[in-house]
């Protein structure tokens, strides 16, 4: 009596193939959703209370990174401006402008515009933006080209790896000083011999950046 | 049957649930899908100011000078506040109560800021009010010359506070003020009184003393003056045989004093009188004396002998609880040693030197019907006065009763009016020290509830219903701004002093010696003395988590008190630790439990004040046995004629460990050595072991902590100071019950002394960041790893909770998080939202199921290496201090980077006394001690 059909042998061994590979896939898997996008947050653009364009006011314009991000110099924190930053001009400039409405409002009535929030990183990491402008990195290259967003989105996955992967070895990434708030800054061909050059000069002292203790507390 | 179909055969109606089997279902499907849904990560939202204030810098921290009030006198803070919230109070080096340093209850002060407890509103009978409707009752029942009127405030050093007091007494010529401090030191004042005829202060200058007898007082002890005094004693206590002080401590219950002391002895507190008459006899005093017993004759002459021989460094000083005449004594004996003791003129009166009347009194006034309004400001009688007085019945017969607190406390209770008052670090005010300066009270923080201050009360009096005490405050300073007052303010403000305002010495006469009574006859079984508490002082803190969880000195106990009693007492009552005794006297009782304690005269017992509170809140309610109800006002801090008996009931007492009382292990441990002994050679700092070298890369930096044992007072200022930076949890009692708590930082309190004799030193414990850690290889998810510059890091988000890292700990510095402690399943109400404002941003909330230890506050380190890279600099050998350094009153934890050659840190680390706690196991710790010196005299019969 023929207990098996003839496809049965095909069946077993694409099971037992599968009893293999399903481990690696899984983990192959979640790995991989972990750093999609999905997770990351990476490339998606969140939609604003005021549809500010830093494409217009960094490229178009020309402002400086500090004149709304004041605080990046000497803090954490890189500060989203006040309210009042946005009316130095805007009390002069589309003073009437619909688009700008939330902002007359929130002067007005001195209630805050709720901004979503487009870079977040756990509650575990504590990140210096301070530390990192003093030692040449700028602010496209975490931000990506900012000067080329109508509305911000986060250009790096912003995941652990990405960290300690500038934090091995900087040397690529680095600028000197004047460079740091320059939105159109390009490494250029000789960076390989500048970098550790850069690096040497800013003090930067690799063996300590992936102790656990330089992000986490 | 008919019976049988009466009994419910199923549940009532109402306790069904109405789903039916579908919508059942479908509401799982709902919540299993949100619960999907939830796994992607919220939006967030950034708010930023519409108007940016000035100064601030979201999430960078902000620091401000003020002023902490300990019984009414000031102790110099700067307080640190991020996003305008106050998180963290550190010493003012400029101020002369603090010296840069701070003690448990400042420490502790910002937690009792997010209080929820704190009382919110005024109220009437118990019933929400209004502040119109309280305007109204205030300017109702006074009369034209206030006569009816009583006001009762705090012992206070106010100078605003005093002269609005002396603006209202003006206005209200027949009213009266009276100060009520339970911890107050009445004696004192009128021993000094007696002296010289006028009720001076002393100010004992312990860095000038090579010889300091205590006569049943705690200078060590926790106290306004605590820090100044401690700085002074460690100033002494390193350094050659020269300048080395030698410390004499006869004392009626051990304290922190007579722990450090280099020569204790426990006597009775009359036979400390007889003592102290004795001594002053030696001296020269004519007085009538009788004689010794052997053993302190010895002592004596030893004593005297010491005294006489250091002219100008000696000083002798008597505690609360001796008489007045033996204060008066005091002051007699000090003039012949030339002591260095400052005498300034008291720092409490109003500037018309008008001086407050006593609780007795206005209790007496109460009790003849003269008093209509009693105005109770910043107190709590009901609770802390002497059960004789019988506050609570006798100030019903005032028909107008009002309380201001920062609690509804138990005098709340019995007002007709309350009203809520600021917490210290919400208001404007101004304070002295101990030695007289003056420094304002600065607002950290706006008044998170419809609180008041006590300067406005005082104006609501006067009738002025608008003041504010902004301007109150800066009323009463602007005469003495000899330059434009607004830089005069700024600079007042600034600093945190106010220059030149310390109290100038009162050159005085030779005081007189005192007629001393012929001593009493002694027929009670067992004299009671009483104490501040080490944490909870006289119990207006109990509310406080961290004070209740802070194990006391030399206990080690929290969460309440007990009743301490000599071992040769306890066998004679057949009682042990934890056995519940009735405590009677003059025929009052209450309950304690008993605690055997070395160290206890025979025919003393010794009780702490602060316990048993039964309106503090839901923290403090009902923990500890309430010493009040024992409190006589004639002797608040000895009661005579006390009997104890047991009731039978046990009463576990919770500690959070034991003394260390095994001799070798003792030894082992905790060296101590006599400053004539010459020291042994130093351990080898790197005995032999399989673990590879560690590497010490001379270009990052080396962390390490030196801690000196030898000046440790075991205060517990660095304990509560680690709590507080760090965001460590209170645990509760039930859980300290199991053996848990949470502390980074812990003080091993080890006993030197032979039987009855302790001779306790002091260990502070925080994690020793082995360089071979053992902690470390056991970790099977590596989330306890070291860093490049040596500290022993624990990763909270790979800990798994296998414990393994706790057990293969030889110094069990490391907690563990049973249940969420500081996140989710708080103790009591440590869970509601207002104490999240205490958290420290800048340091990981630790979760349910880590593992947590000292970090040598690595947020510190990190921001002093931002800092510098900022300025791209490097970082100094001293710019990083650590939580429990900076609170340290004695300055005797140093820390810094051992790879700098002229790091403070190394000179500790030369010291001959260095040496590494359980170094012989080859962990390599990068924090170790330096050992106790104890200077005791030399006699040929050793200790009595």
């Amino acid at each position: 009596m023929q207990l098996f059909r003839p496809g049965a042998n095909t069946i077993a061994l694409l099971i037992m193939a599968a009893i293999g590979a399903a481990p690696v896939l899984a983990v192959g898997v979640s790995y991989g959703v972990m750093r999609s996008p999905y997770i990351t947050d990476q490339n998606i653009t969140r939609n604003q209370p005021v549809p500010f364009s830093h494409e217009h006011h960094v490229s178009g314009l020309g402002l400086d990174c500090r004149y709304c991000h004041t605080s990046v110099e000497k803090a954490r924190f890189a500060g989203i401006p006040p309210t009042e930053t946005c009316m130095t001009c805007h009390s002069q400039i589309w003073t009437n402008a619909e688009m700008l409405a939330p902002v007359r409002e929130s002067l007005a009535n001195d209630k805050p515009i709720s901004w979503q929030r487009v870079h977040r990183l756990p509650a575990y990491v504590y990140f210096d933006h301070s530390v990192h402008v003093a030692k040449g990195v700028g602010c496209t290259t975490c931000h990506g080209d900012v000067g080329q967003m109508r509305l911000m989105r986060q250009a790096a996955p912003l995941t652990m790896q990405w960290c300690l992967d500038c934090h091995r070895a900087p040397e690529p990434y680095l600028r000197p000083h004047e460079a740091v708030f320059d939105p159109k800054w390009q490494p250029p061909p000789n960076q390989a011999e500048i970098g550790p050059k850069l690096a040497a000069s800013y003090h930067i002292n690799t063996g300590h950046l992936t102790d656990c203790t330089v992000c986490h507390r | 049957m008919s019976s049988l179909k009466e009994l419910p055969t199923r549940p009532a109606a109402a306790g069904l649930s109405r789903l039916n089997r579908r919508q059942a279902l479908s509401l799982l499907a709902t919540s299993l899908a949100s619960g999907l849904a939830a796994c992607s990560k919220p939006n967030e939202q950034i708010i930023p100011y519409v108007r940016m204030p000035e100064r601030i810098v979201p999430g960078e921290p902000l620091k401000f000078a003020t002023t902490l009030a300990l019984a009414g006198v000031g102790r110099g803070a700067i307080v640190t506040s991020i996003d305008g919230r106050p998180i963290k109070v550190e010493g003012n080096p400029r101020h002369p109560g603090s010296l840069g340093a701070t003690d448990v209850f400042a420490e502790a002060a910002v937690l009792s800021l997010y209080d929820p407890d704190r009382s919110r509103t005024i109220l009437r009978d118990g019933g929400i009010a209004t502040r119109a409707a309280l305007a109204a009752a205030l300017s109702n029942g006074r009369s034209q010359d206030g006569d009816g009127l009583r006001l009762l405030t705090g012992r206070t050093t106010s100078p605003t506070l005093l002269r609005q007091i002396d603006g209202l007494l003006q206005a209200f010529p027949a009213a009266a003020w009276h100060a009520y401090d339970p911890t107050d030191d009445d004696n004192a004042r009128e021993g000094a009184q007696l002296a010289f005829g006028q009720p001076l202060r002393s100010l004992l200058e312990f860095d000038k003393a090579r010889v300091i007898v205590t006569l049943d007082a705690d200078p060590l002890g926790h106290g306004a003056d605590q820090i100044r005094i401690g700085r002074g004693f460690a100033a002494r206590r390193s350094g050659g045989a020269g300048a080395f002080s030698r410390l004499y401590c006869i004392e009626s219950a051990l304290t922190l004093t007579g722990a450090k002391a280099d020569e204790r002895l426990a006597l009775h507190p009359e036979a400390i009188a007889h003592f102290a008459v004795a001594l002053a006899a030696a001296l020269g005093a004519k007085v009538e004396v009788s004689d010794l017993p052997e053993s302190q004759h010895a002592l004596l002459q030893h004593v005297t002998a010491d005294l006489k021989a250091h002219p100008g460094e000696a000083l002798v000083l008597a505690g609360p609880a001796m008489s007045r005449e033996m204060h008066a004594l005091v002051h007699w004996i000090n003039a012949q040693l030339n002591a260095p003791v400052r005498l300034i003129a008291p720092i409490d009166r109003t500037p018309a030197g008008k001086q407050a009347g006593t609780l007795k009194q206005l209790v007496d006034d109460l009790r003849a019907g003269r008093v209509r309004q009693l105005v109770m400001i910043g107190v709590n009688p009901v609770y802390d006065a002497p059960a004789d007085l019988q506050f609570a019945e006798q100030a019903e017969k005032a028909a107008f009763r009002l309380h201001m607190g920062v609690y509804a406390d138990e005098t709340a209770a019995i007002a007709n009016w309350h009203v809520p008052q600021n917490h210290p670090l919400e208001t404007w005010s101004d304070l002295r020290a101990c030695d007289g300066t003056a420094s304002i009270v600065q607002p950290l923080i706006r008044p998170l509830y419809q609180t008041f201050s006590d300067h406005e009360l005082l104006a609501w009096l006067a009738g002025d219903a608008d003041a504010k005490a902004y301007d109150l405050v800066r009323q009463t300073w602007k005469g003495t701004a000899s330059e434009d007052f607004e830089t005069w303010w700024q600079r007042a403000l600034h600093e945190g002093v106010i220059a030149g305002s310390a109290a100038p010495p009162v050159a005085t006469a030779a005081p007189t010696l005192p007629t001393l009574a012929p001593a009493e006859a002694r027929a009670s079984e067992f004299d009671l003395v009483l104490r501040p508490d080490p944490c909870l002082w006289d119990g207006s803190l109990a509310n406080n988590a961290w004070l209740q969880e802070c194990p006391k000195p030399l206990t080690k106990q929290v969460w309440g008190n007990a009743l301490a009693l000599g071992p040769g007492d306890a066998a004679r009552l057949g009682l042990g630790s934890g056995d519940v005794v009735s405590v009677q006297s003059n025929g009052r009782s209450i309950e304690a439990a008993a605690l055997v304690e070395p160290g206890m005269p025979v025919g003393v017992v010794a009780l702490s004040l602060g316990g048993g509170r039964k309106r503090a809140g839901a923290i403090g309610n009902h923990v500890g046995a309430n010493a009040y109800e024992l409190r006589i006002s004639d002797s608040p801090w000895r009661i005579s004629q006390v009997s104890i008996r047991r009731t039978g009931r046990r009463e576990p007492i919770l500690t959070t460990q034991n003394v260390v009382r095994t001799p070798e292990d003792v030894r082992e441990l905790y060296p101590l050595h006599h400053l004539t002994d010459t020291l042994p050679p130093a351990a080898s700092a790197n005995p032999p072991s399989l673990m590879p070298q560690t590497v010490r890369p001379d270009d990052g930096h080396a962390w390490a902590m030196v801690i000196d044992t030898s000046v440790c007072i075991g205060c517990n200022a660095c304990v509560v100071a680690c709590q507080a930076e760090n965001n460590v949890p209170v645990v509760g009692p039930e859980q300290v019950a199991m053996g848990r708590d949470m502390h980074w930082l812990r003080i091993d309190a080890y006993d030197h002394g032979a039987g009855d004799a302790p001779q306790i030193g002091f260990q502070p414990v925080p994690c020793m960041h082995c360089e071979h850690a053992p902690c470390e290889p056991v970790c099977p998810v590596a989330a306890s790893v070291h860093d490049s510059e040596g500290l022993n890091g624990q990763v909270y988000n790979r800990c798994i909770g296998t414990r393994f890292c706790e057990a293969n700990c030889p110094y069990k510095v490391r907690r563990f998080n049973f249940f969420g402690y500081a996140d989710g399943e708080e103790y009591g109400n440590l869970g509601a939202e207002s104490y999240r404002g205490q958290k420290n941003p800048e340091v990981t909330v630790r979760a349910r199921g880590v593992m947590e230890k000292c970090t040598y506050c690595v947020q510190r380190i990190s921001a002093a290496r931002r800092a510098a890279e900022r300025d791209d600099r490097p970082l100094g050998p001293d710019e990083v201090h650590t939580a429990c350094q900076s609170a340290c009153p004695t300055r005797a934890i140093s820390f810094g980077d051992m790879n700098q050659a002229d790091a403070g840190i190394n000179r500790s680390k030369a010291d001959p006394r260095h040496y590494a706690l359980l170094g012989h196991l080859g962990t390599r710790p990068r924090t170790t001690y330096l050992a106790d010196i104890r200077n005791p005299a030399a006699r040929p019969e050793g200790r009595t």
